[in-house]
């Protein structure tokens, strides 16, 4: 019998052994400071499994061949005018959206792996962590990349870092993903590794992508299917972290399960702008909300978290509510932009009698009765000449930044309001799962930069609505207001002219 | 059917026209890494060594040109073009014997009755007999039924010219149905095996659990057999949960065993045992008196379980919770099309 080969396993382990140290002329603790405030207790450093098992090597190779791939797609492209052959030019709203709520996060992706693949002590997760905060890279880059083609277009792209910074809405993307970069390396895994890149990454990514396959936007499917062949790694270290904490041991179960539950609603309420692209945004409908947080949460997350309890870990608190709220909360986001577009730095419509009727169907329970009303009434009132603006600042929630919109659970007539007192000042909330997040750590949340506080306090260019946009680099009248007037319409419309010119 | 060769397992498995790699393994008991199960992440990449494949719907970017030219697959759209070799990312078990899969013609030669509703069958196998590690099943074929049905060798490996099955009649069921109303002494029924990778990782050491539920004693009792004879020292416990007393069978053999051999402890458990009855033994699911007689701290053991789906969860999620975890749990589970189906998620790789 000749000799059997070694296993992928095998040859990896002996390929890369020896690859860590213990320090000598410091001590280890002053090394790896970050590694035990949090509580988390870790044994033995060499049980994890590294679920990577690929070398620098043949990670360069890869990703060369994928940028190749997918710089190919881009500049054939934009040789072609792919831009002209969307499905309906309100979907690059949805682009918008994406650049300057979505690609900042893969870079702050990048930076929070960065950091947690420098500060975990054991060698395994330290090598993950860094492979993925490169591809984290890559996804930012090649996002920016791709779309910076519609940007010699269309308006509301140019200025998406400031914007990033800067607009009240964007806050809520950038402000949870500030939370998980201000946290400790084990949290910000199960933040960002676990409940973000593992429970939720579908139900960010699949409805972008989808979307656009559905529109016609091949330049986005094509980053889309480049950033997602990444995802194995990064789904594998969710899984894999998890697993290690839980098995190291028992005085972790209690710390991950607050993590869990506290990023579990935080990722559920930055998921709220998806869920209103996917309902209102998208010009060709992939599947509504409801129905993607059924198969990706509902199914998906209950297979995940029965598998969990084996541990003695519990699917996160307030999951209930946020599968009630899938209900209300793309039409409950979609008119609030509604109500500041000139706050926006995209366009926004009333639905069209089509579209209101897809709703319909797709929420049977709710959309006639609560929202198809507020969406005629509004239309009758654009008809008077009297289109309806929202010209005061709302309320924020402290925790999520989103403003105070969202209704009573089991009562969407009814806005709910939480609030908590810490060192004499009051603190509000939109959920109970908002306020006790701020309950658990109210040192670090009273420390939040709230948009409308910070232009209360004269921090964001003045005092008047135009001095903000000003200092939030965001054109009037051409990146903000709504889809029907805008130059974006007459640039679509004009091509469209030229079209039927050279064909006629 | 094309078959299937799995590296560095050296098992081989029958495919269907169709039926992706991963759904075949799956449905074997070969766990392989995946995660998206359709093409596009690229966590079930295996290397094709031998045979031709179709590679089916595989993203571009998770199955790049490159590795499609040496020879890379994404066992979640691969399908077969005939006979195959493929090289999986699955950790190898040095315990693993790899025994070859034969074809035999077993004889009937004893059919009794264990209690009212399981039968022990005994099959003369023709010389040289069937070499199996204990714990191991075969799939037997049962006149007028469609698909051989599986059931595990609850005699020790020493006597592998016959193999003794311990078969539960399940209501309505069409194969257990047959072999309780028409299997007799003198027929002959074709089987085939040795199958499975429920089998004891002696080379760990260290004490040793068996839960069983039911028939599932059958594999606990092989493994049992074969270790009390090579002489393993370490303790060994046995839980063997079943509903009642007239549902329990094999404790006169196990508790002779468990007297001559101080390191063997036998504790049969009854669930829906009537109050009052004279019955002194443990009473409850095998989970809790597992727990009750370990005092919920199962860590430095390993675990072997055997027995239905709801008897398996509920001990899993007590050995774990008692910090044993899926390193040190073996199961045996017969999965059946409507089992793959079911929705799981990839936390876990063998439990």
């Amino acid at each position: 019998m000749s000799a059997r080969k070694l296993g992928l396993k095998q040859r990896y382990a002996l390929m890369t052994r020896g690859l860590d140290w213990e320090t000598t002329y410091q001590p280890m603790e002053e090394v790896y400071p970050y590694d035990r405030f949090e509580g988390i207790k870790i044994r033995d450093w060499s049980e994890w499994e590294d679920p990577f098992r690929l070398t620098m090597d043949s990670y360069w190779k890869f990703q060369a061949e994928k940028e190749r791939k997918l710089y190919a797609v881009l500049d054939s492209f934009a040789q072609s005018n792919g831009q002209t052959g969307i499905s309906d030019p309100r979907y690059i709203n949805a682009i918008k959206l994406f650049i300057t709520g979505v690609s900042p996060l893969e870079y702050q992706a990048h930076r929070g792996f960065a950091f947690t693949g420098r500060h975990l002590r054991g060698v395994g997760p330290r090598v993950a962590a860094q492979m993925q905060s490169l591809d984290e890279l890559r996804h930012a880059q090649t996002q920016i990349h791709t779309i910076s083609h519609y940007n010699k277009f269309f308006n509301g792209m140019a200025e998406w870092p400031h914007m990033h910074d800067r607009v009240w809405y964007l806050s809520v993307p950038k402000s949870f993903f500030d939370d998980a970069r201000t946290a400790g390396p084990f949290e910000f895994m199960i933040a960002i590794g676990f409940a973000f890149e593992y429970v939720l990454t579908n139900l960010l990514f699949v409805p972008f992508m989808s979307g656009a396959a559905y529109n016609g936007d091949l330049a986005t499917v094509t980053f889309g299917f480049s950033a997602q062949s990444d995802e194995s790694r990064h789904m594998t270290l969710g899984i894999e972290v998890i697993k290690f904490l839980l098995e190291q041991h028992p005085d972790n179960l209690p710390i991950v399960q607050k993590w869990v539950d506290k990023w579990f609603w935080r990722g559920h309420r930055v998921l709220g702008l998806v869920a209103m692209m996917m309902d209102y945004m998208l010009p060709k409908k992939v599947m509504s909300w409801k129905e993607a947080w059924e198969i990706y949460f509902t199914e998906a997350g209950g297979a995940l978290f029965q598998d969990l309890a084996r541990y003695g870990l519990r699917p996160p608190k307030y999951a209930d509510v946020a599968t009630a709220e899938a209900e209300h909360i793309s039409h409950q986001n979609w008119c609030t932009f509604y109500q500041y577009t000139h706050a926006a730095a995209f366009h926004t419509w009333l639905p069209t009698a089509q579209e209101m009727d897809w709703l319909s169907e797709k929420y049977p329970n709710t959309f006639d009765k609560y929202y198809r009303p507020r969406y005629e009434m509004w239309a009758q009132m654009e008809k008077d000449g009297h289109r309806f603006y929202n010209m005061a600042l709302p309320q924020l929630c402290t925790t999520c930044q989103i403003p105070m919109v969202y209704t009573e659970p089991g009562d969407p007539t009814t806005i709910a309001f939480r609030q908590s007192m810490y060192k004499n000042e009051r603190y509000h909330f939109c959920s109970d799962g908002c306020k006790d997040i701020f309950d658990a750590e109210p040192e670090k949340f009273a420390q939040s930069w709230l948009p409308v506080h910070q232009i209360f306090q004269g921090n964001c260019g003045g005092a008047t609505v135009p001095d903000v946009l000003d200092w939030y680099k965001l054109k009037v009248g051409e990146d903000n207001l709504d889809f029907g007037q805008s130059p974006d319409r007459k640039t679509w419309d004009e091509w469209q002219a030229s079209k039927s010119r050279l064909a006629g | 059917m094309p078959t299937l060769s799995i590296e560095p397992l050296g098992q081989a498995i029958e495919v269907r026209s169709g039926q992706t790699i991963l759904d075949a393994c799956l449905r074997a008991g070969i766990w392989l890494p995946h995660a998206c199960g359709h093409g596009l992440c690229g966590t079930c990449k295996v290397d094709v060594l031998e045979g031709e494949v179709s590679l089916g719907d595989a993203s571009a970017f998770a199955l790049m040109d490159f590795e499609r030219d040496e020879g890379k697959a994404l066992a979640c759209t691969c399908t077969l073009l005939g006979d195959v070799t493929i090289e999986a990312d699955i950790d190898e078990d040095p315990d693993a014997q790899l025994i070859p899969v034969s074809d035999f013609i077993g004889t009937v030669t004893a059919v009794e009755d264990l209690t009212h509703d399981v039968k022990g069958i005994t099959l003369a196998l023709p010389p040289p007999g069937m070499h199996f590690q204990p714990g191991q099943y075969v799939n037997l074929e049962i006149p007028g039924v469609t698909g051989p049905r599986p059931f595990s060798i609850a005699n020790a490996p020493g006597e592998g010219d016959k193999v003794w099955l311990q078969v539960r009649r399940v209501p309505d069921g069409a194969a257990t149905g047959w072999l309780h109303t028409e299997l007799r002494p003198g027929q002959q029924l074709r089987l085939s095996g040795p199958y499975g990778q429920f089998f004891v990782r002696k080379s760990r050491g260290g004490p040793l659990l068996f839960l069983a539920g039911g028939t599932g004693v059958s594999s606990p009792r092989s493994m049992i057999l074969d270790l009390i004879e090579e002489g393993y020292d370490q303790p060994i416990t046995l839980i063997h949960g079943v509903r009642t007393q007239a549902d329990l069978y094999g404790q006169q053999e196990f508790a002779e065993l468990a007297a001559r051999h101080a390191n063997f402890r036998y504790v049969p458990a009854l669930s829906q045992e009537p109050d009052g009855s004279a019955w002194a033994g443990e009473r409850g699911f095998v989970h809790d008196v597992a727990q009750r007689l370990f005092g919920g701290g199962f860590a430095g053991l390993t675990a072997y379980l055997c027995g239905p789906p709801p008897m398996i969860e509920a001990c899993l999620r007590t050995l774990m919770q008692g910090r044993l975890f899926e390193k040190h749990i073996f199961t045996e589970r017969f999965l059946t099309a409507q089992d793959g189906a079911a929705k799981r998620s990839p936390v876990f790789r063998k439990v």
